[in-house]
């Protein structure tokens, strides 16, 4: 199958493979957008990017919440559930979405609301666990270590 | 905007697939039950505007180069 080629404002030319473009049904929350696909720069990065396929300004870091949080915890409304599809005991990718600033210590991650990925869709989601802030310190022991 | 008014246990319909129905009214508080096809996310309104927010900082906030600072930091 032939690539898909996105003039990304960010890294310039992306070749996409189809199998790599995942689709959101409803979007990102507030912001829309059909088609994302998970970019990397480096390879042993611990961070990606959510890249739009269709608005090649729009792209928005990501990581994998445990490697910063071990105790993150997902709780999904029965309504949310179904929306993802994924049957009992299946474990869809998790990816929270990184606010990134000048300074390490004032990273923000959004716990509230990740991104599950299951069968080539994705889904921004309300997560109902408790200490699921909207916008926690990414790197909260620089914060310690600065005070 | 549409208005319309309407008693508790009366419904409204959005389209032929969602539902809203005004449940029971205490005082100044109304439960509201939607309906909705399960590709339709339903959100209280100031938690969708508070990630919308979010979202679009994290959109604009990422520098086009943050693979430095993140490279940086996660070998602490």
């Amino acid at each position: 199958m032939s690539t898909l080629t996105v003039e990304s404002t960010r890294f310039g030319t992306l070749e996409l493979a189809p199998e790599t473009v995942i689709e959101f049904p409803a979007g990102l929350i507030g912001l829309g957008g059909a088609r994302f696909a998970l970019v990397t720069t480096e390879p042993d990065s611990a961070f990606a990017w959510l890249h739009s396929v269709d608005d090649p300004s729009l792209a928005l870091p990501v990581t994998n919440p445990w490697l910063f949080f071990s105790d993150y915890e997902v709780k999904l409304s029965k309504g949310e559930t179904s929306r993802i599809g994924a049957p009992e005991g299946v474990d869809p990718e998790v990816w929270v979405i990184v606010r990134a600033a000048e300074r390490p210590e004032d990273f923000r991650v959004n716990l509230r609301a990740p991104i599950i990925v299951y069968n080539g869709q994705g889904h921004q989601v309300i997560n109902e666990a408790p200490d699921a802030p909207v916008r926690a310190r990414l790197f909260p022991q620089l914060v310690t270590q600065a005070a | 905007m549409l208005i319309i008014t309407r008693r508790a246990g009366e419904k409204i319909m959005l389209g032929d697939d969602i539902v809203v129905e005004v449940m029971e009214i205490v005082g100044s508080t109304v439960r509201v039950g939607i309906q909705a096809p399960r590709a339709v996310p339903v959100y209280r309104e100031e938690l969708w505007d508070l990630i919308r927010a979010e979202n679009e900082a994290a959109a604009s906030a990422a520098p086009d180069e943050v693979a430095d600072p993140f490279a940086r930091v996660t070998t602490v």
